[in-house]
């Protein structure tokens, strides 16, 4: 598989993975190296999620191995995939609406000096995070449930990558799914941040055009196989659909 | 693929145009409206203040008697035991429970300390601490029920509300209990005497439980797990805030509350009565959400709960003064807790 030459960071090999009678996954390898951007993509059902869950610890799967750093690792839950280094920012975001945006960022893991939370510590770590992903949060102490859908996203971005010193790998389930035109660029641009920054980083869309604008690499699943990988450079959007669909349905 | 879509399959043009919308002015016009959605949130905050300061001043102009130190003690010593249990309250809402049950517990236990000081001859304030402790155990209960067995607490805390309320009718036998404490006992005078000459000790008790409510709820980490539990309770979990505790502990926290409104009914009035507390869940209600608590849970504060429970005071004293009938007053208690709600609802609606 190629990489641009650069070791992997992550990598899947024969991954299986089965629910009842249903093959989510079938032997399928995936890999993916620090600041790069892989985009996953297949029709509903194709097994993207159950993919992005046995990433992030969420599922075991059934047959094969994880690498990270070419050292095999056993996910048993998603705490053991956030030691790895590996966050995952859910669709919904997870955000408390009527909380500002620094008690977002550290919702769970609140700064204390003693007994008192550290409002002052967490707010410029806030302000900074903000910073480096050149986000336009009016300010860190805006109620989250004020701010635009690419705002959010940008906090939710935040928090998954503050989580704990270390992170690697960002996993975005859908993150433009119900977002305008406008807000859409704007989280395409803090993707292209979080690979600036070294971040590796996977994102799950139906859209072709934000995944030819953003990712490094393709990836396309379908019945729960990998049906091929394509750097964007080497392939068109008409032969991604191609594969999403399957050429019997051509 | 149409023009827009080539353009940003074309990264660099998606770059410039990106670099256009952030130095631009798209960019300005967000930072405007964060501006304006900070100063509604501002407002949301102060809505209960300004409501606050009008009625004292309305009051203070309609009549000479009530600006009289005398009767503004007399408001704040009225308003203690309400402002205790709302206390307890404000964090239920704020982690998005209910407790229908608080008049019954608070007369359950003043019952029951009753009971202990006049009965069972226990030093008042040992028998203070063991009802302290009771009224916390009935929130264990309420909390353990509500969250592991995922029954409504509104549910929960009604049948609470009626049973509570039969035990203290059936450990009374439906007749009060005096108390008959000793002239030299340290009981009623700190919990309903004159302190520094002038000031009622129930003010102390009051603000000593507001300060130190406050403080936990928005200084400490436990207060942001309140926060984040009632505002959106699957996120609090997925980072890994204990919510069940949060609002067992909130529970518990009500019911111990409950406890010590009971030690200060009875060092006021003497003796226990089993109907005491009866309906005044719904005050204490009214105290939490003019105070601009949502019902729905994630916002509020113990200080706009203690506006809420001094607007009430001095509406139920505004009414004697003015010389209003009694039957007034749940008019007017009633017309206040719509309006507030309603401000509130329409700030946030401007605010989005």
């Amino acid at each position: 598989m190629t990489n641009n030459g650069r070791k992997p960071f992550l990598e899947l090999r024969g991954i299986s993975k089965r629910f009842g009678h249903v093959q989510a996954l079938q032997d399928v390898d995936f890999d993916i190296a620090e600041a790069e951007v892989v985009a996953l993509v297949g029709d509903n059902g194709a097994g993207k999620s159950t993919l992005i869950k046995v990433i992030s610890g969420a599922y075991q799967p059934d047959a094969g191995e994880i690498l990270i750093d070419g050292r095999p690792v056993n996910f048993q839950n998603p705490k053991d995939a956030l030691q790895a280094g590996i966050a995952t920012v859910y669709q919904n975001l997870a955000l408390v609406d009527q909380r500002d945006v620094v008690s977002n960022i550290f919702l769970g893991r609140e700064m204390t000096r003693g007994l008192v939370l550290d409002q002052k510590g967490m707010a410029e770590a806030t302000g900074r995070v903000l910073n480096e992903l050149r986000s336009d949060i009016p300010s860190v102490h805006v109620e989250v449930g004020l701010l635009s859908g690419g705002q959010r996203q940008a906090v939710a971005i935040a928090r998954a990558i503050n989580q704990r010193e270390g992170m690697r790998l960002i996993i975005m389930d859908e993150p433009v799914a119900a977002l305008g035109i406008e807000e859409t660029r704007k989280v395409l641009r803090l993707i292209e941040r979080l690979k600036e920054q070294g971040f590796a980083v996977i994102v799950i869309s139906h859209n072709l055009e934000h995944v030819f604008s953003v990712a490094d690499r393709i990836v396309v699943l379908r019945r729960g196989r990998m049906v091929g990988v394509r750097e964007k450079s080497a392939t068109t959007a008409a032969e991604i659909v191609h594969l999403i669909v399957g050429a019997e349905h051509i | 693929m149409n023009q827009d879509a080539k353009k940003l399959v074309d990264s660099k043009a998606v770059d410039a145009l990106l670099d256009t919308l952030e130095e631009g002015a798209a960019d300005k016009t967000i930072i405007r409206a964060g501006g304006r959605a900070l100063w509604m949130a501002r407002l949301r905050g102060t809505s209960t203040v300004i409501a606050a300061l009008l009625i004292f001043v309305g009051l203070s102009l309609a009549t000479p008697l009530f600006l009289k130190l005398d009767n503004l003690l007399l408001v704040a010593r009225q308003i203690s035991i309400l402002q205790i249990i709302a206390v307890g309250m404000t964090f239920l809402f704020i982690s998005r429970e209910i407790d229908l049950s608080v008049g019954s517990i608070y007369g359950f236990l003043a019952i029951v300390l009753a009971t202990l000081i006049a009965k069972q001859h226990i030093n008042p304030w040992v028998s203070l601490a063991m009802v302290v402790v009771l009224g916390g155990i009935i929130g264990l209960v309420n909390g353990v029920i509500t969250t592991r067995f995922g029954i409504p607490s509104f549910i929960v805390t009604l049948g609470g509300l009626s049973i509570l309320r039969g035990g203290a009718l059936l450990l009374s036998g439906g007749w009060p209990i005096a108390l008959k404490l000793g002239e030299d006992s340290t009981f009623p005078k700190l919990t309903d005497g004159r302190l520094f000459g002038t000031v009622p000790a129930q003010i102390f008790w009051m603000l000593g439980i507001t300060i130190v409510a406050s403080f936990v709820l928005s200084k400490t980490k436990f207060g942001a797990h309140v926060y984040a539990t009632g505002g959106n309770e699957e996120a609090a979990i997925l980072t890994g805030i204990a919510t069940k505790r949060v609002k067992t502990i909130s529970f518990m926290l009500t019911g111990a509350l409950c406890g010590i409104a009971a030690g200060l009914l009875l060092g006021q009035v003497g003796s226990g009565f089993p109907l005491t507390g009866q309906g005044f869940e719904l005050d204490v209600i009214a105290a939490v959400v003019i105070g601009g608590t949502p019902l729905w849970g994630g916002a509020g504060s113990i200080l706009g709960t203690l506006l809420g429970a001094a607007i009430i005071g001095m509406i139920t004293n505004g009414l004697v003064l003015l010389g209003a009938s009694a039957y007034f007053e749940p008019v007017a208690k009633g017309s206040i807790i719509v309006l507030a709600v309603l401000a509130d609802t329409l700030i946030r609606r401007r605010a989005r």
